[in-house]
């Protein structure tokens, strides 16, 4: 570890915890921490939810997986998943799913076992509120779901719970701000050091330079102590501390996710691809999902997309069993890069989602915790543990955790959305989707329009997302682009591909930060070039109309890129 | 039997269609419905409009006659020796070659006070329009809708509202009023896209009012497109061409005379065709990835991802001045050459057919427009490659009907 130069905390704020990555992890330990009144600051380097945490499946599941090899990590997840149906009761919505078993030879058996395997699993389902297994017959399957084609001797359904990953993020920050910390986004971190003069009675010692990279402000931080909460970027920012790589090894294992525009099924449907790895179609808020695929990846990882050959594995996979898939429409995908714990030789799939912590004392490093692995759905249990262990060894509290009993914001009560629309003399869809996100503060966002009129405006048709939610987000929810925009409200993700509301999303974004028109167009056509960048691997015949249609679009109102 | 057939009622087959018949031929346009260029929000370009505005000092060639025989025939565009500046709904000033009579060219008003009439329609917010086109823009309180139905009216079917003499009159009140609340004086009105479909009602109500009105150019779909099958159709009655309704398959040659099989199974007949049924947006050509086709394991294999929409035997398909290769993937043509915005000249953005100087891809086979490779994807483009391949096409004719009979030859000059 380097040592810092000249007296370093003269123009730094001082902190007791840094945390760099605003992804679920670091948020949900920022989070953690100041709920027990530590002073926490977090580094972003993107935006919050950037990485795996905005780009996953979106599911707060149960574990389902881990049951015959680690039943206790099912349990754990189960009891996690009613934790975060508590503190965000809003955000949460059921995905019920069907697995068919297509006949073979061994169909009958495999059925058994099947049932079997999640005979056990209801046992955990009463923990997060889900419905048991239910068996089902052929005809039952088809009359539920009637696109399932094939010779299928039966399935079962199982039940989970769907989430919108980045808002989770964003609460979770939000959180930590409302709890005396300090959230920088768009801020990179460029050197961690010691401080000279260390002081071990517990005082700060370390400093973090960070940059922010849109106003090329440097900020300097310092802790006590420093979390890595970065996921697959986790290496590289133990390198800029100077610690020994190959402590915090991750293996990168890139996912993608295909959407297509609309809901095409009621349930999740379970298929297999053709190497025999499990994936689903699962309807999930306005769309439905096909996901997801697991490969080393070692390329950039700010800049992560899906391939055509990913999508095509995908879609293939699902036609299997949902063959009018091929004729859905697909209107963009997702990309990112699990941190998977990092073991030599397995297949991917085989790779353990499990999380470490690693302390870095032994690398001469006291103080400095990395987070590595982990998932959405134990986020919670992941954050705790970090949290439990920093705040003992570190600061000799004896708070306890709080995370999974106080709400997060929002997430107080789950307001009335019909009532409000009639309140409002709002269409019930917009409130709806307006509550689903903001929880209790949908009033406020309401409220606002009730002042200004003007701002009952949907920008987003599509999704829908009316100005007053954009300018709450840009105000409240430390979105500086149409980009976060978008991650924070589904602005410009749905059917059209931000072509109607780029440009006047870009217009209020600049307005709101005091900016000039023409940047909040270039915000604008950043983000379309991102959109189309998502959708053009999954083109089709169809799509290529459109997506020439877009092209002529924005040249004609934008100019071109 | 025709003398020239043009395939396709977008700009490029109008252009043809017009140029054949003034050069005599007798012509027949077959259309087969909304194209890119009734997608066209009102603002002309030659050049793709980015380019313009960073070299806005080099000199602009002015149309060439033919182009203006054109223009003047549509009578609903004006392109001024200067070029015209326009203002969009996204908030963007830009330069234009060219505009629909119904937009407001912003060059004579550099300096003036633009009234940015207030409307309540969700395309329109006039107080965060005039904020993005900058000084010089002010929202003008004014009533503008008479129905509350009107709000959330497409845009063409509310501009269909003022081809209504009695309901431009009322809209010319309420301006004329709010003017006279205004405390500022104006210079001329910006109005949402909204100024009529029958025809433009910008000058009529610009008249009423007594100041310059026009519309900002919208969202493609809005009412500017409309107005042009409009304009087309009365252009095309004028200049006595043949205009049927319906979709060619196939052009074939049998013999002398050229064949274009319809849709409803039955065909028509030229001694020259223009093919000017539009790129990817308008129909003409059709993009079919790798694996489109029902495949259980994998994609059956390489083929060329792009053809022409209808079947025409020999003509050649091909971007950048080659002809399109087969993709050496299984998977098809990577869409990072494919498509925006991997590269600023997309693969999809300059396929189209092989021709030659005068837009001919064969004997007597003619094709203009966005179906030709290489072309920048522009209104003012498309109109003078559909001006070449409908006068080369006319060419054709004529000769083929002096050396049959010399006698019909004077059956077309006798038109105006």
């Amino acid at each position: 570890m380097q040592v810092a130069d000249g007296p370093a905390s003269s123009d730094a704020d001082v902190y007791d915890v840094a945390i760099i990555g605003g992804g679920v992890n670091g948020t949900g330990v920022a989070r953690d921490l100041a709920l027990r009144g530590l002073k926490v600051v977090l580094f972003e380097r993107n935006d919050l939810a950037f990485g795996a945490s905005g780009n996953s499946s979106g599911m707060i599941h149960g574990g389902v997986r881990y049951l015959s090899s680690a039943p206790h990590v099912t349990e754990q997840s189960c009891r996690d998943s009613g934790y975060i149906q508590h503190i965000a009761p809003h955000l949460l919505f059921r995905m019920p799913f069907l697995m068919p078993v297509k006949s073979s030879r061994q169909a009958r058996v495999m059925f058994e076992l099947i049932d079997a395997y999640f005979r056990a699993y209801d046992d955990y389902q009463p923990l997060k509120h889900g419905q048991p297994h239910c068996r089902l017959d052929p005809g039952e399957l088809s009359r539920l779901e009637p696109g399932l084609r094939g010779s299928i001797v039966g399935g079962i359904s199982f039940d989970e719970w769907g989430i919108d990953g980045a808002r989770l993020c964003v609460l979770n920050a939000l959180d930590a701000i409302l709890h005396g910390g300090r959230v920088h986004v768009h801020t990179t971190v460029e050197r961690v050091a010691r401080t000279p003069g260390e002081d071990e009675s517990g005082g700060a010692r370390y400093l973090v330079e960070a940059r922010d990279r849109t106003t090329q402000e440097r900020i300097r931080a310092c802790a006590r102590v420093v979390v890595n909460a970065t996921g697959a970027w986790t290496t590289i920012t133990a390198a800029l501390g100077g610690l020994p790589q190959e402590r915090v090894r991750v293996r990168p294992g890139k996912g993608i996710h295909v959407f297509i525009d609309r809901r095409v099924t009621n349930y999740g449907i379970v298929s297999e691809t053709i190497d025999g790895r499990q994936i689903f179609l699962y309807p999930w808020q306005n769309m439905s999902v096909i996901g997801t695929t697991d490969d080393d990846y070692y390329g950039d990882l700010d800049d992560v997309h899906a391939t055509s050959e990913e999508v095509r594995y995908l879609v293939q996979g699902v036609a299997r069993v949902f063959p009018s898939v091929r004729a859905a429409r697909a209107i963009g995908t997702w990309a990112g890069v699990r941190p998977t714990l990092y073991a030599y030789g397995p297949n991917e799939d085989a790779l353990s989602r499990e999380h470490e912590v690693v302390d870095h004392a032994g690398d001469g490093a006291p103080g400095v915790y990395s987070m590595v692995g982990g998932k959405l759905a134990s986020y919670r249990i992941f954050a705790q543990e970090l949290s439990d262990l920093v705040a003992r060894r570190e600061f000799e509290s004896a708070v306890p955790c709080s995370t999974h009993i106080r709400p997060l914001p929002g997430g107080e009560s789950v307001p009335d959305a019909l009532g409000m629309a009639e309140r409002y003399a709002m269409t019930p869809v917009a409130v709806r989707r307006v509550v689903y996100r903001h929880g209790a503060i949908a009033s406020r966002i309401l409220e606002r329009t009730a002042r200004r009129p003007a701002e009952r405006e949907v920008i987003c048709p599509c999704e829908p997302v009316m100005e007053a939610e954009v300018r709450h987000v840009v105000r409240e929810e430390l979105a500086c682009t149409v980009d976060d925009v978008a991650r924070r409200t589904r602005l410009g993700l749905g059917a059209c591909g931000g072509m109607r509301c780029a440009a006047r999303c870009g217009q209020i974004v600049a307005e709101e930060r005091g900016l000039s028109p023409s940047q909040g167009l270039v915000m604008a056509r950043e983000f379309l070039v991102r959109q189309a960048r998502t959708r053009v691997v999954a083109m089709g015949p169809e799509q290529a109309r459109q997506e020439a249609l877009a092209l002529a679009h924005t040249r004609a109102s934008l100019g071109e890129t | 039997m025709s003398g020239v057939l043009v395939v396709g009622g977008g700009i490029a087959g109008t252009a043809a269609a017009l140029a054949a018949a003034r050069a005599g031929a007798r012509v027949t346009l077959l259309d087969g419905g909304t194209g890119a260029t009734t997608l066209s929000t009102g603002a002309l370009d030659d050049v793709p409009w980015a380019q313009t505005a960073q070299t806005p000092a080099l000199p602009r060639p002015p149309p060439a006659t033919a182009t203006r025989a054109v223009l003047e025939a549509l009578d609903a565009y004006a392109v001024p020796d200067a070029g015209a500046g326009i203002a969009t709904t996204a908030g963007v000033l830009r330069p234009a070659r060219g505009h629909d009579l119904a937009l407001l060219d912003l060059r004579p008003f550099a300096s003036g006070r633009l009234g940015v009439v207030r409307c309540d329609r969700p395309d329109w917010d006039a107080a965060a329009l005039a904020r993005a086109w900058g000084a010089g823009f002010t929202p003008l309180e004014a009533t503008v809708l008479r129905h509350v139905d009107e709000r959330l009216l497409p845009a063409a079917d509310f501009a269909a509202r003022h081809d209504d003499e009695a309901r431009l009159g009322w809209l010319a009140e309420r301006l004329r009023a709010a003017l006279s609340r205004a405390r500022a004086r104006f210079d001329a009105l910006l109005l949402p896209p909204s100024l009529g479909v029958e025809r433009e009602r910008a000058r009529a109500l610009s008249a009423r009012v007594g100041l310059p009105c026009g519309e900002a150019a919208g969202l493609p779909g809005g009412p500017s497109g409309l107005r042009f099958e409009r304009a087309r159709d009365r252009a095309l009655a004028a200049a006595q061409v043949e205009h049927l309704r319906g979709r060619a398959t196939a052009v074939e040659r049998e013999g002398s005379p050229w064949r274009v099989a319809l849709a409803e199974g039955t065909a028509l007949e030229a001694t020259a065709v223009v093919l000017a049924a539009g790129g990817l947006v308008g129909g003409g050509l059709a993009y079919t990835p790798g694996d489109a086709a029902e495949a259980s394991v994998l994609p059956p294999g390489s083929r060329e991802p792009f053809h022409l929409a209808l079947r025409a035997p020999g003509v050649r398909l091909g971007a950048h001045g080659r002809p399109l290769e087969l993709p050496g993937s299984l998977f098809g043509i990577p869409p990072e050459s494919l498509a925006w915005p991997f590269t600023a000249d997309a693969l999809m953005d300059r396929v189209g057919a092989l021709v030659d100087d005068d837009g001919r891809a064969a004997p007597g086979l003619y094709l203009a427009g966005e179906m030709v490779a290489d072309a920048h994807r522009t209104w003012l483009r498309a109109l003078e490659s559909g001006l070449r391949a409908g006068s080369s096409a006319a060419r054709d004719a004529l000769s083929a009907t002096a050396e049959r009979s010399p006698s019909a030859f004077a059956a077309p000059s006798s038109r105006p």
